[in-house]
């Protein structure tokens, strides 16, 4: 007997996620999920992120790894609330995860909500977690052809950061090919060079997220915090 | 290296459809996969033969069928073949959002004994 079926794969993923996106418009938080390489600097940048976001509202962040509650002590100081998911040997968030892990927030607290997806530029593209937007790291180390090898990503991406820019000169790194690559897969994601070190690209990636907080959750974010 | 979770959601997914259905074995699934979905057919295999071991799926065939990508340009009208990492019309040089296939992984079918 054949039984057609017809359905999509991650479909069951996909609901979850829609879930999760209705919670977070609700609640009037925006929901940026942080994908990129192990060690492309999500969590340095959550750490100088979260402090700088402190005038406009609180940020809750949810970690993702395999093991190890590391990154989560690294940002507790300065998040209103941190979750950390460890998710042994899978190499992704799944939607199911994000929504075990809301009951225990106060989402409505807070203005934004950093979800740090396990290191991995493969897998993450895939499942839709409910966020607002993706936001891709990509460092300087890790060379100026990785756009084209992962194009998955970064065609899905909202925002591009250049992560680890002041190491520009210390390697042999193309970036208008980085910049060629992207624009053939995605006209729109701002591809922003950024340090965390010396701040640059700091201020527009600030602007960013509080002008995207304004548009996609706007006016029930008034009527919530106000 | 994303065949493993594709495959685990897709057990998934032939686990809820066998409970519906009182399946008892399955023989063959057919799964169909756009090519911008970068899936290796072999390693597809392997994932599959790891996540159904055991399940009411273990020894089934794994059809995997191919689908092509097609996108048509929001500027000339032109339908063409995207690349993985290239999304731009080869006409007028503009990028489209405008894909019609080729981005999804589908369960198909099975074939099975109830």
């Amino acid at each position: 007997m054949k039984i057609n079926v017809v359905k999509n794969v991650l479909q069951a993923n996909d609901i979850v996620a829609a879930k999760n996106r209705q919670v977070f418009q609700e609640a009037g938080v925006l929901a940026v999920n942080l994908i990129s390489s192990p060690g492309s600097g999500k969590t340095t940048l959550l750490e100088k992120t979260i402090p700088a976001l402190a005038d406009q509202g609180p940020s809750i962040v949810i970690v993702g790894d395999l093991q190890t509650t590391r990154d989560a002590e690294r940002v507790a100081d300065s998040a209103f609330q941190v979750t950390q998911i460890n998710t042994g040997m899978s190499c992704h968030l799944y939607a199911n995860q994000i929504a075990e892990s809301l009951p225990g927030l106060e989402l409505a607290q807070a203005y934004f909500l950093f979800i740090e997806n396990v290191g991995n530029l493969v897998c993450p593209g895939e499942f839709d977690l409910g966020e607002n937007l993706k936001v891709i790291l990509l460092s300087i180390p890790e060379g100026d052809d990785k756009v084209a090898k992962y194009p998955t990503v970064f065609r899905a991406a909202d925002m591009v950061l250049l992560t680890k820019i002041d190491l520009l000169g210390a390697f042999s790194y193309d970036l208008a090919r980085v910049e060629n690559d992207l624009r053939k897969l995605n006209p729109t994601a701002p591809l922003v060079p950024f340090s965390a070190t010396t701040g640059q690209g700091m201020g527009e990636w600030l602007g960013w997220l509080a002008e995207q907080r304004k548009t996609k959750v706007g006016a029930q974010a008034r009527f919530i915090h106000e | 290296m994303h065949e493993m979770s594709l495959a685990s959601a897709l057990m998934e997914e032939i686990d809820r459809i066998s409970r519906q259905n009182n399946i008892l074995r399955i023989d063959e699934v057919e799964l169909r996969i756009g090519v911008l979905k970068q899936v290796v057919p072999q390693v597809m295999e392997e994932a599959f033969r790891a996540v159904s071991l055991g399940t009411l799926a273990e020894g089934a065939i794994l059809r995997q069928v191919e689908i092509g990508a097609r996108a048509l340009c929001e500027d000339c009208g032109m339908e063409f073949v995207p690349a993985p990492d290239d999304f731009l019309c080869p006409v007028c040089g503009k990028f489209s959002r405008n894909l019609l296939e080729g981005d999804e992984i589908l369960l198909g079918s099975l074939t099975c004994v109830t």
